[in-house]
């Protein structure tokens, strides 16, 4: 199993992030350590941005954006977050003031957060993970039967974007790394979740117990620390993966207000290969609030409500029609 | 384990020693001149009088003097063994002279008993030791109300286990205490000590108090526990300890939360503890009362006693009463039929 | 009373002094209201602790933890509270649980207490509130409902917590809910915008101690099992402070000026969980509430 970075694109980004020009980049810039000598990597970094994860169809076949295309992406982007009355028969949920998704693409101005495959796209699934898609498409429709229809993120359960692996999505995109001799925490701001990654070597818990965000272990690799996860339950499914993912994370500071994010997932029960991406993630001062999710879940309550509420409506009409 | 009653040195020891310990206020003299006789007692390393060991507090003398042996505080030696003889035999469970009713009423044979088979050697006819009567001094009219309550109640079938007694639901030892008075069986107790605790452990429900020696006060008067909170120190060679904050319903002789217990432990000679306890509660006594016990030094072990977890009389006094209930019901149907 | 002595200026001497002495030993928490009750005297119990005290005194002072690259106490680690405070932080006898199905897994251990001076001074109408949560037990605390256990209730769960210290900021994670909070070393001016469940926290360091100033709760949280509660007027200034490589002391000052007559605290040993190879675990507890917090809203299968 290659769970480390490919080379290539290690290569590709370490060339690529000071050569499109991020603004603050010195080649001659040293990455400061903490006082037992670690690189320091510690602050918040904020992950938000427009780039998409998997390359848009219609940029196939092109890597990176122009400066002038990205300009307009950024100025579409922008112009579709604007509040519009809800379609009609449409309740309308959170406004753009919820919304912090971020207004630009990333520094590299690549079309996609994917890596590799070369292509930017998620690789296809196995037929197994097909499979196991398909048959929860394939389930009668059956709205809000309980908690458990609804995803980890409405339920509380987890961040969308918390990971492992960190991917950006609507709001609360950032993270707080911290750094003890001997451990780095990783707090998300969604769900105020914190991970403690150990970096004394020791081995991952046993088979046997499962978590929903798996069990990290860290180390340094030069000036990088490499994260590896593993005992993820089948439930976290993250895009259709099983209790066989394998996240590997990469963070490198590449300058003193970017963190280069890098992660490959492997599941060999889920996609036909292992994929990566590369998210920069830049310097903000903060602070992370805190996201108390399930203290506040009243949307949890009233989606419950409202499909029992429907249903007995329903039979209640038809009671009247046969009568 | 059964009495092994050593006579001779004993007896003449505990018989001074208890003398003066039946009138308080000349206690701690008695205790002085009692060590004194008993010379001196061995000690721990940390300096301690060492009471350590497993005792044996089985007897056949009663907690209160036997009504006919009114007046008499002392039984001479020919007295004592036909004392001895005449209880024996009647409290022989194996008899079968009584009838259906009786066999069922003497269900545990002798096999399970152990209250011993002597006297203690001070020859005493009651273990209380004040009042000087040898009884325990008369319940206060609002203590005897709460007995006769309990009494009706006892009577019955048990609605739920709180209708039997701590005991028969295994929650506490009847001999066990704080104050130890002996029973039918268990009357082992093991000492052991640290510098600054003693723990006193029964065979009865396998209790074990745990007494701190390092003078700190008694837990909150809202801190209240089935067998209180207990504190203790050292009078010369004697070890008090004081008992407070028990619970409303502590299990001795119908005493309230305001049980207050002070029990002494004074070994008299290598074989010999002598035990004495004064309790006092007025929502139940007139008076306060004291009694003595001269302890054995045995062998042992002391055994693990699973009493809840094997109480199978719980459940089935509980089934029985049940069953009698559906039983009666079913009866006055069918009558009226 | 066997040994009686009952002169109340004795007594009153004499409290001062044990309670010193208890102090440092540091079983003095339950003391006070009760002084003259438990101690009709015992002279000579009086005697033999003030001999003990002298040398205990200010025993907190003498550990001095080693330091981190910066300087500072490392209080670095995973903690855990014992005792039964996560309960009740009064004193109390054991007492049977409310779920009957438990047995003897749901009922309540006895403690001591961990509330200085014993019992929490309620303003009249929260002494009922108290009384009221207590009694709704089941159905009013937030534990129940996984909810962010708040402060200090979070450090004395019977779950670990685990500190994660660095110069600017002191990261506490806590296994229960999987509650963490951020406490600034270096913005002691900033003020938080919004309440929250788990405070705002501002901290810094005196001499051994790393104190801790808590701000900006919402009204949601208890301190206990028992009912204990707080306003969103609370404020809770925190002392950690190293007792020895294996034991942090926790001390606690309590303030809420809707709900209590005064300012009042709360002390505990806490322990370095010294198990190889431990680490925190999730304790995502959500999961285990949905049923209770939405079972009554699922379709049930006759519809």
């Amino acid at each position: 199993m290659n769970h480390r970075f490919p080379a290539a694109v290690i290569a590709v980004l370490s060339l690529a992030a000071p050569a499109a020009g991020q603004v603050t980049t010195k080649r001659t810039w040293t990455p400061p350590r903490t006082s037992w000598g670690e690189p320091d990597l510690q602050g918040i970094w904020d992950f938000a941005t427009i780039t998409p994860l998997e390359r848009p169809s219609e940029l196939a076949g092109k890597d990176v954006l122009t400066e002038q295309e990205a300009t307009e992406r950024e100025e579409q982007a922008t112009q579709r977050r604007v509040d519009r009355p809800p379609k009609p028969g449409d309740t309308g949920s959170y406004n753009q003031f919820w919304f912090d998704a971020g207004t630009k693409v990333i520094a590299t101005k690549r079309t996609s957060l994917v890596v590799d495959p070369p292509e930017g796209r998620i690789p296809p699934l196995t037929p197994e993970a097909r499979k196991r898609g398909e048959a929860r498409v394939a389930l009668p429709p059956h709205p809000a039967t309980g908690p458990e229809d609804l995803n980890l993120a409405t339920r509380c359960i987890l961040g969308f974007n918390a990971g492992p692996p960190m991917a950006p999505g609507a709001y609360n995109n950032n993270v707080q790394l911290f750094q003890a001799p001997g451990y780095v925490a990783l707090l998300n701001e969604m769900v105020n979740d914190a991970r403690i990654i150990p970096l004394d070597g020791r081995p991952h818990l046993p088979q046997n117990i499962r978590q929903w965000r798996g069990d990290s272990r860290g180390r340094w690799e030069g000036p990088t620390l490499v994260v590896d996860t593993t005992n993820f339950r089948d439930e976290t499914n993250f895009r259709e993966s099983s209790r066989n993912l394998h996240v590997v994370e990469r963070f490198t500071r590449v300058d003193a207000d970017t963190l280069l994010y890098q992660f490959t997932v492997d599941d060999p029960t889920t996609w036909t290969r292992p994929w990566s991406a590369a998210v920069p993630m830049r310097k903000t001062e903060g602070p992370i609030f805190e996201y108390a999710c399930h203290e506040g879940n009243y949307g949890m309550f009233n989606i419950l409500t409202g499909a029992r509420a429907e249903e007995k409506a329903a039979a209640e009409a038809a009671q009247k029609g046969t009568r | 384990m059964r009495t092994k009653l050593i006579l001779g040195a004993v007896i003449a020891v505990v018989s001074l020693a208890t003398a003066p310990a039946a009138g308080q206020a000349t206690a701690a003299a008695g205790k002085a001149s009692a060590a004194k006789r008993a010379g001196t007692p061995p000690r721990t390393p940390w300096g301690q009088p060492d009471l350590q060991g497993i005792w044996d507090f089985a007897t056949i003398t009663p907690l209160e003097r036997p009504k006919e042996l009114a007046g008499k505080e002392v039984l001479t030696a020919e007295e004592a063994a036909e004392f001895e003889q005449r209880t024996l035999q009647q409290r022989n469970p194996d008899r079968r002279d009584g009838g259906s009713q009786a066999d069922v009423g003497r269900a545990y044979n002798q096999f399970w008993w152990d209250y011993g088979s002597k006297v203690v050697g001070t020859k005493r006819t009651s273990l209380v030791v004040d009042p000087p009567d040898g009884r325990v001094p008369p319940l206060t009219p609002e203590a005897q109300k709460r007995a006769d309550a309990r009494t009706a109640v006892r009577q019955g079938p048990p609605r739920g286990p709180e209708d039997r007694n701590l005991w028969e639901r295994c929650i506490l030892g009847g001999n066990a205490g704080p104050p130890m008075a002996p029973g039918p069986y268990n009357n082992n107790v093991q000492i052991f000590q640290t510098p600054g605790n003693v723990v006193i452990l029964n065979e009865m429900i396998n209790d074990a108090r745990v007494v701190p020696l390092d003078g700190r006060p008694h837990v909150p008067p809202h801190i209240r526990q089935w067998r209180g909170d207990s504190r203790g120190r050292w009078e010369g060679n004697t070890l008090v300890v004081d008992t407070t904050n028990f619970g409303d319903e502590p299990n001795f002789r119908g005493a309230t939360a305001k049980l207050h217990v002070i029990e002494r432990f004074t070994r008299v000679n290598a074989d010999t503890l002598l035990y004495e306890f004064k309790v006092e509660d007025p929502a139940t006594w007139t008076r306060p009362w004291s009694a003595a016990v001269p302890m054995t030094k045995t062998e042992g072990p002391m055994f693990e006693y699973a009493c809840h977890e094997g109480n199978y009389g719980m459940f089935n006094m509980l089934a029985g009463a049940r069953a009698g209930e559906k039983a009666a019901a079913e009866a006055a149907k069918a009558g009226p039929k | 009373m066997l040994f009686g002595f009952p002169s109340e200026t004795a007594s009153a001497f004499a409290g001062i002094r044990i309670l010193a002495a208890l102090t440092s030993k540091e079983f003095g928490s339950y003391m006070s209201g009760t002084m003259r009750n438990l101690f009709r005297g015992a002279f000579a119990a009086v005697a033999v602790l003030a001999v003990a005290v002298a040398p205990a005194a200010g025993q907190t002072a003498a550990y001095k933890a080693p330091r981190t690259a910066d300087g500072k106490p490392d209080l670095n680690g995973i903690w855990q509270a014992l005792g039964t405070a996560y309960w009740d932080v009064e004193g109390h006898a054991a007492r049977p649980g409310a779920v009957v199905a438990l047995g003897a897994t749901g009922a309540v251990p006895g403690g001591l207490g961990v509330v200085e001076g014993g019992e929490i001074p309620y303003q009249p109408w929260a002494a009922a509130k108290k009384k009221e949560n207590a009694k709704n037990w089941l159905t009013a605390d937030p534990e129940i409902k996984c909810f962010m256990p708040g402060v200090p209730r979070a450090t004395y769960m019977p779950f670990p917590f685990q500190i994660v210290q660095t110069p600017k900021s002191i990261l506490m994670t806590y296994e229960f809910a999987n509650a963490s909070r951020v406490i600034y070393m270096d913005r002691p001016d900033f003020e938080s915008p919004v309440d929250t469940w788990m405070g705002h926290a501002r901290g810094r360091w005196e001499g051994e101690t790393l104190v801790v100033d808590v701000t900006s709760f919402n009204d949601q949280t208890w301190f206990d099992r028992a009912g204990n509660f707080h306003s969103d007027a609370l404020h809770v200034v925190e002392r950690y402070t190293a007792l020895s490589p294996a034991a942090l002391r926790y001390d606690v000052t309590i303030e809420d000026a809707k709900v209590f007559t005064r300012p009042w605290k709360m002390s505990m040993p806490l322990y370095r969980r010294l198990d190889k190879n431990v680490q925190l675990l999730e304790f995502k507890c959500v999961e285990f509430v949905e049923e209770l917090m939405y079972g009554p809203l699922r379709k049930k299968p006759s519809q």
